[in-house]
């Protein structure tokens, strides 16, 4: 019998994880019949699910229905039931969200008041970006975001502070990337599970068998950031959240995209080898890591080989990765202070990018000696702009140089028209991305976010 | 005993005004914010019943056509699968709201492509899912389904009661010194509350207890009765707990019905649970519109002609077709006026009431072509709407119940900063950004419907208000008990509000802006009754007793209720009907909304920098309520005219986008710094002088973001959503037309 044990809302439970897709919020409702965590979309678009997850790495929000149950071993896990003290106390963002009108039918409230005390928890004031996986139908927001501001200053009540120690390994975790790998050749076919942000719709969604699957949350050496010769490397296991905090200082505009990659939620489970890994078209974080110069690392048991992460993505859905090999990591170099990164979406938040170019040319003495300019929303790969490269590289930094590259994207890109956007606009906006990114070195101010009254 | 009201005619009384404890228009927290907050409130989908089981729809892969055989055999194996329900009186999609008519049985004929046509049963509720989609469907498919309303194959209807003509309007126009003649698109919407549909039902010696996600509980009883074949006293329905409906909870849904009839087949109770692509997809949706809209006006901006033709789509069949000139009647002043009004059949999920239906589309394109207007004649477009607002309401010469528009408009621009806009776009840029301000008018018919409610006042000095009215977030349970608190002199501790059970007097539901003010005058008229009752103890006339801390006051004296109640509770029901009011007088609620944008000059992104609404609904019931209601609106403004768009695919007609990570409703990030403003009115012809507010937000609003983004950037985006693709479109076309 396979278990796992974890702390739910103070209390060390046991839980058989002998399904290991079986997900967090099912097994709170209908076997605990914890019934406050909403389903609202059963796919981490609409945070109804949220819970607060607090581990060695610290107090996290996650997304109940995409989070699989055995990835909490060892875990601690408060739902709206648990923030809720004993006795029937109520925490102080839920007070405030009595005060300040912030429950109107109350649906996505358990999923906001999850998002605000783990926000509150951890002395968050940013609560645009904390709130940012939840949505409401109801309010306009505005009265959550004030219960917020109002709760800040309230001591953090003892009852949130959750501790647990298990002994045991977690059940499909291999404890390193060495057992990591010695699992993979043993299942070449198997699924690895990294954040559960993709596969966990696999589940949801689609209702696919998994197959032997392999999670790789106990894997801590894949989860560090270390420095190498000229850059940093980052293990497959990083999530979003932790790369984003890296990045702020070295690379700003890569720190700035993460962002808006997804939702809080979503960038505190989702892994940048995850989504290096399930090579899709739209990931956000590639274009910017191409445009780097990342250098991917992939290995297989023993062997071990890296590429320029471009390289790795050969054809829609179809990456160079041999059955039994795993993303291992990405080395991004120490600096790369031309790198400007442009998300074009529907939405600010929550939305996968109609769009998202990212440019880093290097210029010495007036020219341009080097240009990277990577592009996802644009094929069926995140890809390099090759023929604007060429037609820039070698060439005077000038508008005139950049109006003159400008037809050479048609020669890289072939869009598609989708929900998101005309392929008109994709080669249009590419274009202008590129005259954008001249007048952006030139000091004009382009960002979304520097709109405002 | 009942108090009954006929609403017939004016009422300049204002009892309200006169009652002590003062609780009344104060923003009370809502009593059932602690549940909500903690976890504890249940929604249908967090009740369990012993030995329930859990149902599965099973949806068409045609578009039309019908179901020859369901290949259960297959599926009846297995694990866990009790049964294949495919009864007769299965329903293809939600009904409407307000009837008693059920909507259309006979699932197996499928008129659109995703339609349940069966329920799956099963032990749990991925069983039933997995079978579900397992089970395979033979089809005799039916050729020529249309898809589009725009399909030159779709037939076209035009109901006869929705066309008129008032004058000469071809000639008007022809004689008119501006005009304007435009062709506007609004797409395709989903109600999309955060609560999926979800009903438990269960059969209790003959009887259906019914917990389902339903805004108005009454009716959907007759609806449940009729569709079941069984009569309504032998039905109870519970919905405590709504979680936001939007229309789309109006009628009962497919899986009511669905749940119902396996429920009674398993002998055990049965959940139907949807998922969120099953609520968008077999409920109900908010018709697309194509809008042309014809203006002629005088050279000193006074309308001479109003057109305005629409074509909407729904099922072949469906009476429901969305009200887009609803208030194109009155809202502004024109001798001469034609309404066209055509409806395309067509082979997509049943269209119904969306967040105001008629004037969230129909106000939004009007006020659009009402800038351009402006824009033409070159005059501010606030003075536009203040020089055509009508004394009377246009057509039938009744007069208005009370008219705010020119208060909402002026009081709106003021506080905005209006005459900050430069008259000319393309007048401020910030780096990337065009900078641009718009405005619009807000319009929003006003009604009642019959209601009642009962308040008992017990000897201990609380009281309780029960109805079957419903809180689907609109804040039922704090108006409710605001009012009887107000009435009877009592703090709001010690009202307590039962909602949501069939059992209890009929409410009006919610729904169409009515709730608060319909089923909140049957609170009222129970609360006078039971007033009367204590005078006549007291010893005084009903309207000299003072009600207040639970004693009541006359003269020099101060006696506790309980004293004055004689040592027995005393229970009352109120009864509002509508009367004749609604013919004597036009009644609307009135607004104005205001918007600032940034347009990027590059990608054509679009972000709302600030808005401010100014609002007339008569007695504020609860600031805090109705605040947020306004506020709400406001962001549905915000979605159709930037992100809201159900996609239907060309070649079948399935919605695209069936979930929440493409269909796109605002996120916080998307919503800017919002202002409200109520305007101080008493509304003597609406009961308590209190209209409704749950819709008037979204009745143009999206239209002063329009306005807005062409004042900032002189691009006219005329088909809603504005994605930026559209935009980007226009800005191309702009700079050329600049050369």
């Amino acid at each position: 019998m396979t278990e796992i044990a974890f702390l739910l809302n103070g209390t060390p439970v046991r839980a058989s994880a002998a399904d290991p897709a079986r997900t967090l919020l099912d097994w709170l409702r209908e076997d605990r019949g914890l019934k406050g965590t909403k389903e609202g979309c059963n796919e981490g678009d609409c945070g109804a699910c949220t819970v607060m997850v607090t581990d060695a790495s610290g107090v996290r929000a996650l997304n109940a229905c995409i989070l699989l149950l055995p990835q909490l071993h060892g875990r601690a896990v408060r739902t709206v039931e648990g923030i809720a003290g004993p006795g029937g106390a109520l925490h102080p963002v839920q007070q405030a969200m009595v005060d300040h009108h912030g429950s109107q039918c109350g649906f996505c409230t358990p999923g906001f008041v999850a998002s605000m005390a783990v926000g509150h928890l951890n002395g968050r004031h940013d609560h645009d970006d904390v709130l940012a996986g939840n949505l409401c139908r109801c309010t306009g927001y505005a009265p959550i975001i004030r219960a917020a501001e109002a709760a800040e200053a309230a001591p953090v009540p003892e009852w949130m502070r959750d501790s647990f120690d298990v002994e045991g390994p977690a059940p499909y975790a291999p404890a390193s990337s060495d057992a990591l790998a010695a699992w993979c050749l043993e299942h070449p076919e198997g699924t690895l599970i990294a954040g559960a942000t993709d596969v966990g719709l696999w589940v949801t969604k689609e209702l696919r068998p998994l197959g032997p699957v392999a999670l790789l949350h106990a894997a801590r050496d894949l989860q560090r950031i270390e420095p190498v010769p000229g850059g940093l490397r980052i293990g497959a296991g990083v999530t979003i959240a932790a790369l984003r905090e890296a990045m702020e200082g070295p690379h700003p505009a890569f720190a700035e995209l993460l962002r808006r990659f997804a939702s809080e939620q979503i960038r505190a489970a989702a892994t940048i080898g995850g989504n290096i890994a399930n090579g899709s078209p739209i990931g956000d974080a590639p274009p910017a890591l191409i445009a780097m110069g990342a250098v991917l690392h992939l290995r297989r048991g023993e062997e071990r080989r890296e590429m320029p992460l471009e390289a790795f993505f050969l054809d829609y859905r179809k990456q160079d990765r041999l059955p039994g090999e795993f993303v291992e990591a990405v080395t991004v170099p120490d600096a790369a202070p031309g790198l400007r990164c442009y998300k074009l979406s529907k939405r600010f938040d929550q939305d996968i990018s109609a769009v998202c170019g990212c440019f880093h040319l290097v210029r010495e003495g007036g020219k341009i000696t080097c240009a990277r300019i990577a592009f996802g929303g644009m094929a069926g790969v995140p890809k390099r702009a090759a023929a604007v490269e060429a037609a820039l590289v070698g060439r005077e930094w000038s508008l005139e140089t950049v109006e003159a590259a400008l037809p050479a994207f048609a020669t890289d890109f072939a869009p598609l028209s989708d929900m998101r956007a005309s392929a008109g606009y994709r080669l249009a906006t590419a274009q202008n991305l590129l005259l954008r990114y001249f007048h952006d070195i030139a000091g004009d101010a382009v960002s979304v976010l520097e709109v405002r009254a | 005993m009942t108090r009954e009201m006929t609403h017939d005619g004016p009422d300049a009384d204002h009892r309200l005004d006169g009652m002590a404890q003062g609780v009344l228009g104060r923003g009370e927290p809502r009593p059932e914010g602690a549940l909500k907050v903690t976890g504890r409130a249940v929604y249908t989908g967090d009740q369990q019943a012993p030995g329930m089981v859990h149902g599965a729809l099973v949806r068409a892969t045609i578009t039309r056509g019908r179901v020859t055989t369901l290949n259960s055999a297959t599926v009846l194996e297995m694990p866990g699968v009790l049964a294949v329900i495919d009864d007769p009186r299965l329903v293809r999609f939600s009904g409407q709201g307000a009837t008693t008519k059920p909507p259309k049985a006979d699932a197996a004929g499928v008129v659109y492509h995703g339609q349940p046509i069966a329920l799956v049963v099963a032990e749990t509720l991925e069983q039933a899912r997995h079978a579900a989609l397992r089970l395979t469907v033979d089809y005799a498919e039916e050729p020529g389904a249309v898809t589009g309303p725009e399909d030159p194959a779709a037939e076209v209807e035009l109901p006869q009661k929705k066309q008129s003509e008032t004058g000469a309007p071809d000639a008007a126009l022809e004689a008119a010194d501006t005009v304007i003649d435009r062709i506007y698109r609004t797409a395709s919407m989903s109600s999309a509350p955060m609560e999926p549909h979800a009903s438990l039902a269960e059969w209790q010696g003959g009887k259906l207890v019914l917990h389902s996600t339903l805004q108005m509980l009454a009716s959907a009883q007759g609806q449940v009765a009729a569709a079941l074949g069984i009569e309504p006293e032998d039905i109870r329905i519970l919905a405590p707990h709504v979680g936001g409906g939007f229309g789309s909870k109006l009628g009962i849904s497919p899986e009511t019905v669905a749940a119902a009839i396996a429920a009674q087949q398993m002998r055990r109770p049965v959940s139907v649970v949807c998922t969120r692509p099953q609520s968008m997809e077999t409920t109900s949706r908010r018709s697309e519109t194509l809008q042309r809209i014809q203006m002629g006006a005088d050279d000193e901006g006074r309308l001479t002609m109003i057109g305005h033709e629409a074509l909407v789509s729904n099922l072949p069949g469906q009476k429901f077709s969305e009200p887009v000139q609803q208030a194109t009647h009155f809202t502004y002043e024109a001798a001469h006026r034609r309404v066209v009004h055509r409806v395309a059949r067509v082979h997509r999920l049943v269209a119904a009431s969306v967040r105001a239906p008629g004037e969230a589309v129909g106000a939004t394109a009007f006020e659009c072509a009402m800038d351009e207007l402006a824009d033409k004649l070159g005059l501010c477009p606030v003075a536009l709407r203040l020089r055509n607002i009508p004394k009377v309401e246009p057509g039938t010469g009744r007069p208005f119940s009370s008219h705010k528009l020119a208060e909402a408009l002026t009081e709106g621009a003021r506080r905005f900063g209006w005459e900050h806009r430069h008259a000319s776009p393309r007048a401020r840029r910030e780096g990337e950004w065009w900078i641009g301000m718009g405005m619009s008018s807000l319009v929003r018919v006003n009604t009642v419907m019959e209601a009642k409610a009962r308040v008992s006042l017990s000897l201990d000095g609380t009281a309780l208000v029960e109805t079957d009215m419903t809180d689907i977030g609109t804040g039922s349970y704090a108006i409710l008990s605001q009012i009887a608190a107000e009435m009877l002199g009592l703090p709001m501790g010690s009202v307590e509000t039962v909602l949501g059970d069939t059992d209890l007097p009929a409410s009006s539901g919610s729904g169409g802006s009515f709730g608060a003010a319909s089923t909140g005058s049957a609170v009222y008229l129970a609360c006078l009754e039971l007033r009367s009752r204590l005078a006549e103890a007291m010893g005084c006339p009903e309207p000299e007793l003072t009600l207040k801390d639970g004693h009541a006051i006359h003269d020099n004296r101060k006696v506790p209720l309980s004293t004055l109640m004689g040592g027995a509770a005393m229970q009352a029901e109120g009864h509002l009907i509508p009367g004749e009011a609604e013919d004597k007088a036009r009644q609307a609620t009135w607004g104005a909304a205001f918007a600032e944008v940034g347009v990027n000059a590059i990608t054509g992104e679009i972000r709302v920098r600030r808005m401010l609404g100014t609002f007339a609904i008569g007695r504020v019931l609860n600031a805090q309520t109705a605040r947020s209601q306004a506020l709400g609106g406001m962001i549905w403004g915000i979605g159709m005219a930037l992100t809201e768009e159900l996609v239907h695919d060309a070649r079948d007609g399935h919605i695209v986008n069936r979930d929440l990570a493409e269909y796109h409703v605002p996120v916080n990030a998307d919503v800017p710094a919002l202002e409200v403003h109520f305007l101080e009115e008493r509304d003597d012809w609406a009961p308590m002088q209190a209209k409704g507010i749950g819709e008037l937000g979204i009745c143009g609003a999206g239209a002063a973001i329009v306005n807005a983004v062409h004042n900032a950037c002189g691009v006219r985006v005329r088909s809603l959503p504005m994605t930026v693709d559209k935009v980007l479109a226009g800005l191309v076309e702009a700079e050329a037309d600049q050369g």
